[in-house]
């Protein structure tokens, strides 16, 4: 798997976001090595659409999503967003091509500045770019308040320790509306949630969406939240994808061993349900020396000697299912 | 458990107490009815109480010294001095070691790799020894450079002492400066295309405000006793708690309150501002465990 490759990239007018062959490095102390956090992803989203970014705890995916906000810069690749690409623009012409790409974070209380009020901090992105007079920022604010469930007064004279983590992810999804972005980056955005949380925060993003016309890139490393709301679901490992496609046909039909290993996982609530045999055993190995060839070789079950020395790339195996896997789970196709 | 915390708020309240009644007596000092002046001899009848004659009592609340001169007037009078330049000392720490810390945490790169050289220097240089040079160093450039005038002993010794604050303040400064800088609230305010100034202004100061005002009220402490200690050794000033003691203390044997009542000062003062620190820094933790 880890599979490179640009095959599942669509050719469509209405891309809102186009990332190729995305990479970054971080230096590893003062050995002189690098860790590949990740290492050639390649995405796209059309207008209006959902898409799921999932892998396992340190895949790559929350980096992912700082690198397509540019708070962390690639070391190569492209991001283009709304036909302008991104990692050429630095200073002022880069702080105005962000504001209509937005990020959601998974600690929602660390995302609320603690000094302030909650209202000034919902306030601030309209005074950074002064944007109206100032009744016209509060009219702004308490509406989006209020259209995410919080109390304006509240809001007012109340700092984020005093709401509850969904409350304050909810003032974080108003902050990052203010602006009227197209684009958001959830990045976990309910892991950090109760369950019961949860679902209200999803529903209310999902209202959102459609209310204000967003596209959704939503980070998680649980599947069973992504089918929710995902048009279409990529799956990472180490820092590579490993198979995109079709929200549906992908939960159907798993074409690659880690999506399928990671289906497998996902807990059925009914005591009476037969165990699952685990398929895949330890842990991810350490992206500072990734395996040769599929990364994800050491632990997959149907690995063989090419997969130990020939990366995948990315090639259709259905519909709308594209996978980087040299024998992927579908029939006919090893 | 609950005796320890008592004697903590207790603790905190005595030292706002002292403090507050040190800075209002010696703020008004020379208003007040019962304070001589500091140049001012005692008489009792008409006689002179030289040679330590006086001990602690009715017409001298610390007794005299040699010359005859009231240890409460001066230990009130010299708190100005103590004060003054420990307070300037703080303020000038703040102001650089915060613009140095805040800089270094928040744009990392050369300037990080700059002001960190710069703060482990300073820091390996023993505090007391770079201080002494400083002040003799100063006096000499003072009569070298005309123009100088202005700069007296006292601003000597601030300036010193204000070196001796910049390091840790910067060094403290930068490492919570560093933590801030990936927080989400940081990394939001970012995206939203806030500018690094306004980042800094708004989202990484005021979160910085009580670490700074914590260290800085114990560094007040930890400066004063070094203003002492430099007056002690005769390089810092004339007029000053350190000075009282140093030059009383040979008598020790016959005048007792002579030293030991500018040593308590000083003391009770530097404990005062540890005390302050310690409240206020568990007070700003608890802060943090609730944000």
């Amino acid at each position: 798997m880890a599979g490179t490759g640009t095959a599942h990239l669509r050719d469509a007018d209405d891309i809102v976001l186009r990332v190729e062959g995305l990479v970054v490095e971080f230096p590893v102390g003062r050995t002189g090595l690098t860790v590949q956090a990740v290492s050639g992803i390649s995405l796209d989203v059309r207008r209006g659409e959902t898409l799921g970014l999932v892998g396992e705890s340190g895949c790559g995916k929350s980096t992912t999503g700082k690198l397509l906000m540019q708070l962390l810069r690639p070391t190569a690749g492209s991001v283009r967003f709304d036909g302008v690409e991104l990692t050429t623009l630095s200073g002022e012409a880069l702080r105005r091509a962000r504001t209509r790409m937005q990020m959601i974070f998974q600690d929602p209380i660390s995302s609320l500045n603690p000094r302030r009020t909650v209202r000034d901090v919902v306030l601030e992105p309209l005074r950074i770019w002064k944007r109206g007079t100032a009744a016209e920022q509060s009219a702004k604010v308490d509406a989006l308040l209020a259209e995410v469930g919080i109390d304006p007064a509240r809001a007012a004279e109340s700092r984020a320790h005093q709401f509850s983590g969904g409350q304050c992810q909810r003032i974080s999804i108003a902050r990052s509306l203010v602006l009227d972005p197209t684009l958001l980056i959830c990045d976990e955005p309910v892991s950090a949630l109760d369950v019961s949380v949860q679902a209200q925060v999803i529903n209310l993003l999902e209202d959102l969406k459609a209310a204000h016309g967003l596209t959704l890139l939503f980070i998680a490393h649980d599947l069973a939240v992504v089918k929710n709301i995902s048009d279409r679901v990529a799956v990472m490992y180490l820092g590579k994808l490993c198979e995109v496609g079709d929200c549906a046909t992908l939960y159907r039909a798993p074409a690659h061993p880690y999506t399928r290993l990671l289906l497998d996982s996902i807990p059925i609530p009914d005591p009476a349900a037969p165990d699952v045999p685990v398929t895949a055993d330890g842990e991810p190995p350490s992206p500072v020396l990734p395996p040769s060839g599929c990364r994800f070789h050491p632990r997959c079950p149907a690995a063989t000697e090419l997969c130990a020395t020939t990366e995948p790339t990315m090639r259709p195996v259905g519909d709308d299912q594209f996978v980087a896997c040299h024998h992927p789970l579908v029939a006919g196709l090893t | 458990m609950t005796v320890l915390r008592r004697l903590r708020r207790a603790g905190g309240w005595f030292a706002a107490t002292w403090l507050v009644a040190l800075v209002g007596l010696a703020v008004t000092a020379p208003w007040l009815p019962f304070v001589r002046a500091a140049d001012e001899k005692v008489r009792v009848g008409g006689k002179l109480q030289s040679r330590y004659r006086l001990g602690p009592g009715r017409h001298a609340l610390f007794g005299v010294d040699n010359s005859g001169f009231d240890i409460f007037a001066r230990c009130i009078h010299y708190a100005r001095n103590s004060l003054l330049v420990g307070v300037s000392a703080t303020v000038i720490g703040l102001l650089v070691g915060g613009a140095l810390g805040v800089a270094a945490g928040y744009f990392r790169g050369w300037v990080d790799r700059i002001v960190s050289v710069v703060i482990d220097c300073i820091l390996s240089i023993p505090a007391l020894v770079l201080a002494i040079v400083l002040v003799s160093r100063l006096d000499d450039i003072r009569q070298e450079l005309p123009g100088l005038g202005w700069v007296t002993r006292r601003w000597q010794v601030v300036a010193a002492l204000s070196l001796l604050a910049v390091a840790p303040l910067a060094r403290i400064v930068r490492a919570q400066t560093l933590a801030l800088r990936e927080r989400e609230f940081v990394l939001a305010a970012r995206s939203l295309g806030a500018t690094s100034r306004r980042v800094i202004a708004t989202e990484i100061l005021p979160n910085l405000v009580p670490t700074m005002v914590t260290v800085a009220s114990t560094g007040l402490g930890l400066l004063i006793a070094a203003e002492g200690t430099l007056a002690f050794l005769g390089v810092g000033l004339g007029e000053s708690w350190g000075y009282l003691i140093e030059a009383n203390r040979r008598r020790l044997d016959k005048a007792w309150w002579a030293t030991v009542f500018p040593c308590l000062m000083l003391f009770v003062t530097v404990m005062a501002f540890n005390l302050l620190g310690d409240r206020l820094s568990r007070r700003f933790d608890v802060r943090e465990v609730i944000t």
